[in-house]
């Protein structure tokens, strides 16, 4: 078979392709910031809001701690499954359903490749929006002391990790930007309202419970709270987000690996 | 394996990928870039290529022609690696486009049919990011000044009209100075004005030493730009050709009509060689022949001492001879 000259290697180091694409990623995200509005506003207006209305309550129901302590530190978990479960796969699916993908892949982008750069830059906006629940619960409630750093930012990090991944299989699931923020919004609002931004676990129902027991929100929650209240052991709960984070990659890669046949 | 020879009239040019020589010898064929055997391709139940092969040879500009939804697409992006084939071989530039297709894009550029960018995203970021991307092979700057990208440097993608989205596609297509451009349905939309702006930027691609597959429905695109054309209809190849010589080949009817003058006598044009049929209705007359039978009907009439004034040559397009392969196609009668 006769062909021209043969071709020549691409020497791009995955790190620069990694780099570039998050700092663009950034950038537009900085441009077009309106959609992350409800993670930034959300869980720091509940926060104030069942902070304030329990703020009498406490002990046995809050796992012996107040009740205000208890929702501040729950509420560092919700804008991470706000903008995991709800902003990333949006972002995710709207570059499928325009084209964006396309573009990337014709110019040897791979699809992992930008799943990376979007994962990284909404870890990055999760820092600053638990950060916002945290400076705007400072000035109003004071805020709670910390136990056990280190297992805060474990579970954190962890939680974040497992959240993103399976953020990312929402998105890639999804065909649609629409339809990715409704796959969102009907994976969070159970998460957010059983997995520790809603009533504490000891009032719910049995079954309550076992629906909780089984969301991975709620041991994100369960390890970010304990750990800063001190309020219980956190290595279940830490294990289980661990099992969660796994199954997100697995599926993860499953799906990059199937690389649909038009992206 | 090409449907049909190679063989195209003499493009002066000193380009090692040139078709043929202006001194009248058999040019050597260029190497070819890129290859195709019987490549398959379906969707579900639904056969979209039906068995093509295809060869492109370097420095021309090859066209894909066929209706919508006859399969071009799904031929190129096959071709580039962006969907697998059912069965086939294929080579670009000696790479097989799945299994090597991290290689393969870095030597290929590609502006898609239905791709975008995000609404957000500038101009001379898109440029800077995807050379980065690239590995800064080009000077993104350089690109944006030769495509007229300049002064929409700062201009958001979203902001920008239809042509100049093709330019800054044409200039991604290229950040990564690519060997092979695959150009698909380039003009689409685009106002006439645009659309001859961007047929120059397409020689341009060319003459800057890259070979470009362009894939269009558009006859009037083809016949501007394609050194050669492969028709595509229902997932098969049916003519592949230069556009001169796939009209030439397939019909070769020429309509000479003029008006004879008022005081003109009786002029006898049916014995002229060549000539089919002379239809007369008053004094308009219509000579249906070959190639030479305008000038030998011009070359009668001046003999004659009859100079009508509206005298013109209808020449068969590529869209009548487009027309009918589809037609004979549709109906059964394999053209190619």
């Amino acid at each position: 078979m006769t062909t021209a000259t043969p071709a020549r290697t691409s020497s791009v180091p995955a790190r620069t392709t990694l780099a570039a694409l998050t700092g663009l990623e950034a950038r537009l995200l900085v441009r077009e910031w309106a959609p992350m509005l409800f993670a930034f506003v959300f869980p720091p207006m509940m926060m104030l809001v069942l902070a304030g209305v329990f703020a009498n309550d406490g002990g046995a129901a809050y796992g012996g701690a107040d009740a205000t302590d208890y929702y501040i530190a729950a509420y560092l978990g919700v804008p991470l499954a706000a903008l995991a479960l709800m902003g990333l796969p949006t972002a995710l699916a709207g570059y499928r359903e325009r084209g964006v993908l396309r573009r990337f892949e014709a110019s040897g982008l791979s699809l992992t490749a930008v799943v990376c750069a979007q994962a990284l830059v909404t870890a990055g906006l999760i820092v600053l929006a638990a950060g916002l629940v945290l400076a705007v619960a400072a000035p109003v409630y004071g805020l709670p002391e910390l136990h056990d750093p280190v297992g805060v930012a474990l579970g954190f990090a962890l939680g974040t990790a497992a959240m993103l991944s399976l953020g990312v299989v929402l998105g890639l699931l999804a065909r649609t930007a629409r339809s990715a923020q409704a796959l969102g919004l009907l994976v969070f609002l159970p998460m957010w309202l059983l997995g520790g931004g809603g009533p504490p676990p000891s009032v719910m129902t049995d079954v309550m419970q076992q629906i909780a027991g089984a969301l991975p929100m709620t041991h994100v929650t369960d390890v970010v709270r304990d750990a800063w209240l001190g309020t219980g052991e956190i290595g279940r709960p830490l294990a289980l987000t661990a099992v969660w984070l796994v199954v997100g990659l697995v599926l993860c890669a499953w799906l990059l690996r199937r690389r649909p046949d038009r992206v | 394996m090409e449907p049909t020879t190679l063989s195209r009239p003499a493009r002066q040019t000193d380009e090692p990928g040139a078709l043929a020589h202006d001194d009248g010898a058999a040019p050597p064929p260029s190497p070819a870039v890129i290859e195709v055997r019987g490549l398959r391709k379906s969707y579900g139940q639904q056969a979209v290529l039906r068995g093509i092969d295809l060869t492109v040879r370097r420095g021309e500009i090859f066209a894909l022609l066929g209706l919508n939804g006859a399969g071009k697409t799904s031929a190129v992006e096959t071709v580039q690696g962006l969907r697998r084939a059912d069965a086939g071989d294929i080579r670009v530039l000696g790479l097989d486009p799945h299994r090597q297709r991290r290689r393969l894009r870095s030597v290929v550029g590609a502006q898609l049919q239905s791709s975008s960018l995000p609404e957000r995203l500038r101009v001379g970021e898109a440029l800077r990011t995807f050379a980065r991307l690239a590995g800064d092979v080009v000077d993104w700057r350089e690109l944006q000044d030769v495509w007229g990208l300049t002064t929409l440097r700062r201009t958001a993608f979203g902001a920008l009209s239809g042509g100049e989205r093709q330019r800054l596609f044409i200039a991604l297509a290229l950040v990564n100075d690519p060997r092979v451009v695959f150009l698909d349905e380039l003009t689409q939309g685009l106002d006439p004005t645009a659309r001859r702006e961007t047929w120059e930027l397409v020689r341009r691609v060319r003459d800057r030493g890259a070979t470009v597959v362009l894939v269009s429905h558009s006859m009037e695109e083809v016949e501007h730009l394609a050194d050669r054309v492969a028709v595509l209809h229902e997932g098969r190849i049916v003519a592949c050709d230069t556009p001169a010589r796939l009209v030439t080949r397939a019909d070769g009817s020429v309509r000479t009509c003029f008006t004879l003058p008022a005081a003109a006598g009786r002029v006898r044009l049916d014995h002229l060689p060549g000539v089919d049929a002379v239809t007369r209705a008053g004094p308009a007359v219509e000579v249906v022949g070959d190639g030479t039978t305008p000038l030998l009907v011009a070359a009668e009439l001046v003999r004659a001492g009859i100079l009508p004034d509206d005298l013109t040559v209808r020449r068969p397009s590529l869209e009548d001879v487009f027309v009918r392969l589809v037609q004979r196609t549709t109906s059964g009668e394999v053209a190619a």
